[in-house]
C-alpha cells in the first residue's frame, strides 16, 4: 500500500487560514488501511479543525466526504455535488489523490493534509515499513524476496556493505541489514549460490531516471 | 587582464568553448588552447556536454590554467550531490579556476550512458545558493570553511520558441541574478536584428550579457536547427548563402565571424561554439577583426 502521515496540525491550519467553507475528503483506500486518512481520520480532522478555528474566534465549516478511491477520476467525479459549495479542498488521500482533485477541479484550490511516505506493508499492528520503491525492473527473484533497492541504505545491488554489524545497518541500528536478510533467506532456500552471482548496474531508466513514468495496456484503452 | 576585470570595466569578452576529450588523450585540446592563446579572454570547458560521458570540466579547466589560458568551467547537478558539488568547487579554485557557469543538465536519456541514475539533489538556484555560501566562508550545511574560495559566477539563458518563452526565461534570469549571477550567456544569435531587438530587455536585467555564436557548418546543419530549434530563427537567406557558396566551410566561418564582428558593436562579449572545429577558431577570430 501507499503509506502517509498527516502533516502537523499547524501546517493545515496555517493553510486553511483564508477559508471559510472548505471540503476534507478522504480515501477508502492506502490511507485509510495505513490510519492516515479514511473516513475515521476524516472525522476527527474536521472536529479539530473546527476547534482550532473556534478558539481564535472564527468559524470554519467542514464538509467531509470519503471517495472510494480519490487516484481514480470516476470516483472523483462525485466531489461536484458539493465543490461549489466551498472555497477549498483539503485532501487526505496520498499525493495521487491531491492531483486528481487538482486536475479534475482546475480553479479550487486544494491542499494536502497528509504527507505521502512510501509504498511499504504493515508489520504489526500500527507500524508500516518501506518494501518497495517502483523501481520498474524488479530484482524480488533475484534476492530470495528481500528488495535491496527499498530494504538497503545505499541501495546495493551487490551487498552487504562494511557497515553491516550484527545484521544491522550502519545508518541505523534499528534499520535490519536488508544484504543479511537476502543471505538468510537463500540460505534457507539453498540458493547459497545465487549469493556469489554478481547483479549487473542497474539500468535507473525503468524508475524515475527516466522521468515521469506512464503504463498503456492498449487493450483496455478505449 | 583577466576575463572578470575586462567584465566589470565593460570591456568586450571573447569565449570560446572547447570539450574536454572522451579519454585520457589531452593533445587536441592542449592544441586548440595554444592555437587561440592571447586571442580570446578566456576558454568555457562544458562538463559532459551533451550527457555524454567526458573527462571531468575540472581537469579541462586546470589544463586550460596550465596553458596560460583562463577558463571557466560549467557546474551543474544531474551527476553529483551537494556533498561532490561543494568539493569539486572548492577543489577549482584551489587549482586555479576562477570562473563558474551554473548550467541546465541535459536529460539524460539524451546521453550515451542512459541507464544512469539521475542526482538532481539540488537545482541551478540552489547551486548558486551554495557557491555564494561557499564564497561566504560557509557549506551548505552550516559549517565553517578553512579558507574560502571566490568566483566570478555566470548561467546560461535557454532559447526561447516565443514572447511567453522568453519572459519566463528572464524572470528566471533574474532570480539567478539575486542569487549571485554576475554575467550571463544567451543562446546561439543567428539574426543580428532579432538580438539586438531584445537588448532592452536584456540590459534591463543588469548584468552583462554575452550571447553565443554557434558555427553553422553545413546546410544541413542550419536546416536542423532551423527545424528542431523554433528558437533559433535561421532564415532562409543565411541557408541560401551558405548552399551557393564556393567553399561551404570558408563561408560557414565567415558568417560566424560576421556574427562575432555584429554583437561587438551591441553586446558585452561573445561565447563562440565550435563543436568539434576549435583548430577553426583563429580563423573565426580572424574574420572578426578579433
Amino acid at each position: 500500500m501507499i503509506t502517509a502521515e498527516r502533516k502537523p496540525m499547524e501546517e493545515l491550519i496555517e493553510c486553511l487560514r483564508p477559508y471559510n467553507r472548505i471540503l476534507l475528503v478522504g480515501c477508502n483506500e492506502c490511507v485509510t488501511v495505513c490510519s492516515a486518512g479514511g473516513r475515521k481520520e476524516v472525522g476527527i480532522l474536521s472536529s479539530a479543525l473546527q476547534m482550532a478555528f473556534m478558539k481564535e474566534g472564527k468559524t470554519l465549516e467542514v464538509k467531509e466526504m470519503t471517495l472510494e478511491r480519490q487516484c481514480d477520476p470516476e470516483y472523483v467525479e462525485e466531489l461536484v455535488i458539493q465543490i461549489d459549495q466551498v472555497e477549498a479542498v483539503m485532501s487526505m488521500a496520498c499525493g495521487c489523490g491531491v492531483q486528481e482533485i487538482a486536475r479534475r477541479f482546475k480553479t479550487k484550490p486544494v491542499f494536502p493534509a497528509v504527507n505521502t511516505e512510501f509504498m511499504g506493508a504493515s508489520e504489526r499492528p500500527g507500524v508500516w515499513v518501506e518494501r518497495c520503491q517502483g523501481c520498474g525492473d524488479c530484482v524480488l527473484g533475484l534476492t530470495g524476496g528481500i528488495c535491496p533497492i527499498a530494504r538497503c541504505s545505499k541501495r546495493l545491488l551487490n551487498g552487504p556493505c562494511g557497515g553491516s554489524t550484527n545484521g544491522k545497518c550502519e545508518v541505523d541500528p534499528d534499520i535490519e541489514c536488508a544484504w543479511q536478510l537476502i543471505w538468510d533467506r537463500l540460505k534457507a532456500l539453498g540458493l547459497e549460490d545465487r549469493y556469489e552471482e554478481n547483479i549487473a548496474a542497474k539500468d535507473w531508466r525503468t524508475g524515475r531516471g527516466g522521468g515521469p513514468r506512464k503504463i498503456i495496456r492498449e487493450d483496455l484503452v478505449k | 587582464m583577466s576575463f572578470q576585470k575586462r567584465l566589470t570595466s565593460g570591456e568586450f569578452v571573447v569565449l570560446a568553448e572547447m570539450n574536454t576529450p572522451k579519454g585520457v588523450d589531452i593533445s587536441e585540446l592542449v592544441t586548440n588552447a595554444r592555437r587561440i592563446k592571447g586571442r580570446v579572454d578566456a576558454v568555457i570547458v562544458p562538463d559532459m556536454d551533451n550527457g555524454i560521458m567526458r573527462m571531468s570540466a575540472l581537469a579541462g579547466g586546470v589544463l586550460m590554467h596550465q596553458q596560460g589560458v583562463e577558463s571557466i568551467i560549467h557546474v551543474y547537478c544531474r551527476d553529483r550531490n551537494r556533498m561532490a558539488l561543494q568539493g569539486d568547487i572548492l577543489a577549482a579554485h584551489v587549482l586555479g579556476i576562477q570562473n563558474l557557469v551554473v548550467v541546465h543538465s541535459e536529460e539524460m536519456a539524451k546521453g550515451d550512458h542512459r541507464d544512469a541514475k539521475l542526482v538532481d539533489d539540488l537545482d541551478e538556484l540552489d547551486l548558486l545558493g551554495a557557491i555564494q555560501s561557499l564564497q561566504n566562508g560557509v557549506d551548505m550545511a552550516g559549517f565553517d570553511l578553512s579558507g574560502s574560495p571566490s568566483f566570478t559566477v555566470g548561467c546560461t539563458m535557454a532559447p526561447s520558441a516565443d514572447n511567453a518563452a522568453f519572459e519566463k526565461e528572464l524572470s528566471l534570469a533574474r532570480k539567478k541574478i539575486e542569487a549571485g549571477v554576475q554575467f550571463i550567456i544567451t543562446p546561439p544569435v543567428y539574426d543580428l536584428n532579432r538580438f539586438s531587438a531584445a537588448l532592452d530587455a536584456f540590459k534591463k536585467l543588469g548584468v552583462p550579457i554575452i550571447p553565443t555564436v554557434f558555427l553553422i557548418k553545413s546546410v544541413g546543419i542550419a536546416r536542423y536547427i532551423s527545424t528542431y530549434e523554433p528558437g533559433a530563427h535561421i532564415s532562409e537567406d543565411l541557408i541560401k548563402r551558405i548552399r551557393k557558396a564556393s567553399d561551404t566551410e570558408m563561408e560557414c566561418l565567415r558568417i560566424a565571424g560576421e556574427t562575432v564582428a555584429g554583437l561587438k558593436e551591441v553586446a558585452q562579449g561573445v561565447h563562440i561554439i565550435t563543436l568539434g572545429w576549435e583548430y577553426r577558431l583563429p580563423k573565426i577570430l580572424d574574420y572578426a577583426g578579433i
